[in-house]
């Protein structure tokens, strides 16, 4: 039966399955311990380390920190919100970087900036979401139409928005002055930054789709089993245009963010963000072959990933270790939540 | 489940070779392509090869070279290996196959290595080559006449080590700073490392480091770093050593957000613009400019002289063949005569701006 069910998200007690039939308590109740447990090994993981810093540094849980974790977490929980929807699906989306550089570099260009004489303020977010949305519209397109495979679709769409960033700077950057944009990050509302606010609002209204919607439903039926979602009728094409889409939108709205953090675009401005989104997806227990995973799992990947970075520094750990225990703690993370009852096969 | 896959197994050869042809068509979108001047005065081909023209310096870098060009009404191209050492030198060998070995080359290889495979290929097909930053040791052009120009570099040591000392004075000389690397195995990552400590060997412990963290030249390490140390040291930090601008910036954009910009001072090395804006503002105390519109014009303008028989390059000495180039230290004091200093460079003054000949240390 855990075949068809996917994993608990935190904060629930009773899992439907993707595919609409709605398991019962009871069948819930045969499922052995273990694996009802393990859907919460991310929670358990997130909390081992916050106790374990906490030890080692009282400043962890002081507010400036907390304050400071949430500014680092915003950007990378609206990326992964995004991402968690694609791999859910059974896809990947290698172009996150591509498409957070387009629209940082447009955000960048359209508001009061030294490099072009736009200035249309607030204007620029939805024009940059929109045009993130694009993006993610092309990837779904190319690869649903074109049959290819999303990890190339999304590679060359990435690769192709690096350059379009590249070229229409020429490599330079564009520092902004427009302070109504610098207030998306440095703004505080109600004690926390607005970027935070931003990322919970992407949150919320991510899970009300995975949760409320059909296309939500159609997301955990495709990554379960494309074939079987094919027969039930669900618009398959349709779902992952319409997924990569949204992907775009997130992805166009981090790259907003990233302008308002740093103050300027440039199309590097993403780098290393593809990898630390895919890894906080995977250790929240979001499977990379589908299915199973729920964008609340996510959130608890980013903040591991992210608490791991900042609590590394605040313990002093050797810059030489720290890489390692990163990768040790991916592949921990991981063992732990797989749920290898429906792997029939490894690759 | 294994439906799914089977299904897709089933068609993946033709759509990976499709998904190849994708990615080949809309990666070269994204690329800005060479630009060929309209040539005739000279039948040498000049070349830069560099690593990527999303970065400030070797965008700076690539200008030069086509300023250069310009001048001289030859045909110009800009070559990047975007970090792979493979493509930087087959892109140079069939630029040297296209030229028949007319080509005048200036690269900054991806890595030391490279630098020997690449003075080969260049001396084998009769070209000019100026090597940048980074070459193996053993390897010098004087054993390699005359194909084999010059090896340019900037000497990042005792540039850093001022820059920490503007960094020092910019908090009244004592307490804690925290440092921000670059990839650890980079030459140029090293050579800042090592400034910065004999700057605050040389402070007799007035200053101390608190922490070092590697960011690998990336600005948003750079701003999560700073974010931990804030809540690790307090008010204890009173510097920020970065050893490039970028992560300079991205330190700087963390300490805005504790609203501690312009209080706790920043510096970096490259002298990006952003940077010097930055310095201007008071909130960076100072940066270092490397002049990448020299080093990309004067690594082309070099070899061409020798290409025409201006000069004869066995006869030049050492310091004339493995030189370092100026480095300008940017601080708020500096910073118009350096803004108003401008851009202009005068390509029969070949040896003008060298400041000695390279040193290896250990």
């Amino acid at each position: 039966m855990a075949c068809c069910g996917r994993v608990f998200t935190p904060g629930r007690s009773v899992s439907h399955s993707g595919m609409g039939v709605a398991l019962s308590r009871a069948s819930v109740e045969s499922i052995p311990l273990w694996t009802r447990w393990r859907s919460w090994t991310p929670v358990a993981v997130l909390l081992a380390l916050c106790v374990l810093i906490r030890l080692f540094s009282p400043n962890f849980l002081s507010l400036s920190n907390l304050v400071g974790l949430l500014n680092s977490a915003s950007i990378p929980l609206v990326l992964s919100m995004g991402a968690t929807f694609v791999i859910l699906m059974g896809s990947i989306d290698l172009s996150i970087e591509g498409i957070v550089a387009v629209t940082a570099v447009l955000v960048s260009l359209l508001v009061d900036n030294d490099v072009s004489s736009y200035s249309i303020g607030l204007f620029a977010v939805p024009i940059a979401i929109l045009v993130g949305g694009a993006m993610g519209f092309a990837n779904g397109v190319l690869h649903v139409k074109l049959k290819i495979p999303s990890f190339m679709t999304t590679l060359g769409v990435g690769f192709a928005g690096i350059g379009i960033a590249t070229t229409v700077l020429g490599g330079f950057t564009a520092r902004i002055s427009d302070q109504s944009i610098r207030f998306l990050s440095l703004g505080r509302v109600l004690g926390l930054p607005v970027a935070a606010w931003i990322a919970f609002g992407a949150v919320l209204l991510s899970f009300l789709v995975q949760e409320r919607t059909r296309l939500g439903r159609w997301l955990y039926a495709i990554g379960t089993d494309e074939m079987t979602a094919r027969h039930a009728g669900i618009p398959i094409e349709k779902t992952r245009i319409l997924t990569f889409t949204i992907a775009g939108l997130f992805y166009g709205l981090a790259g907003v963010l990233s302008v308002a953090q740093f103050g300027q675009g440039h199309a590097l401005i993403s780098q290393g963000r593809l990898f630390t989104t895919v890894t906080a997806v995977v250790v929240g227990g979001t499977s990379l072959s589908g299915g199973v995973g729920s964008v609340l799992n996510s959130v608890i990947g980013v903040f591991v990933v992210t608490i791991l970075a900042n609590g590394m520094i605040l313990m002093g750990v050797a810059p030489y270790v720290q890489q390692g225990v990163q990768g040790l703690l991916i592949i921990v993370a991981v063992t732990l939540a797989l749920d290898r009852s429906r792997l029939d096969v490894v690759k | 489940m294994s439906g799914k896959r089977t299904l897709s197994l089933g068609t993946s050869r033709r759509s990976f070779l499709q998904g190849g042809a994708g990615v080949a068509i809309a990666g070269s979108f994204g690329l800005s392509f060479p630009r060929p001047a309209i040539a005739n005065e000279t039948t040498w081909t000049l070349a830069n090869s560099l690593r990527s023209l999303a970065n400030p310096y070797h965008a700076t870098f690539a200008k030069g070279g086509a300023d250069f060009a310009k001048t001289i009404d030859a045909k110009y191209e800009t070559l990047v290996t975007e970090g792979n050492s493979e493509k930087g030198i087959s892109d140079i060998k069939a630029l040297l196959q296209r030229t028949g070995g007319k080509l005048i080359l200036n690269v900054d290889p991806n890595d030391s290595p490279d630098a020997r495979v690449i003075v080969d290929e260049v001396k084998k097909a009769g070209g000019y080559v100026v090597t940048q930053w980074n070459k193996p040791n053993d390897l010098h052009p004087w054993d390699n006449n005359p194909n084999y120009v010059a090896h340019m570099s900037f000497d990042g040591v005792p540039a850093s080590k001022k820059l920490a000392q503007v960094l020092f004075k910019a908090f009244g000389g004592e307490g804690g700073v925290v440092a921000i690397g670059g990839i650890l195995s980079n030459v140029p990552a090293i050579e800042r490392k090592q400034g910065l400590d004999m700057a605050i060997a040389e402070s007799g412990g007035k200053v101390t480091l608190l922490d070092f963290q590697p960011a690998d030249w990336n600005e948003q390490k750079a701003f999560d770093a700073t974010q931990a140390w804030l809540t690790r040291f307090g008010d204890k930090i009173k510097g920020v050593f970065a050893a490039n601008d970028d992560m300079g910036l991205g330190a700087l954009e963390a300490l805005r957000q504790a609203g501690l910009a312009g209080k706790v001072p920043v510096v970096g090395l490259d002298g990006i613009a952003a940077a010097v804006k930055a310095v201007e503002a008071g909130e960076f105390a100072g940066t270092v400019a490397w002049d990448p519109l020299w080093t990309g014009g004067m690594g082309l303008a070099i070899p061409y002289a020798v290409a025409t028989g201006k000069i004869d390059i066995a006869k030049e000495p050492k310091e004339h063949r493995e030189f370092y180039g100026t480095s300008t230290i940017v601080t708020k004091e500096t910073v118009a005569a350096f803004k108003s200093g401008g851009s202009k460079l005068d390509f029969n003054d070949l040896w003008g701006k060298a400041t000695g000949q390279i040193q290896y240390r250990g």
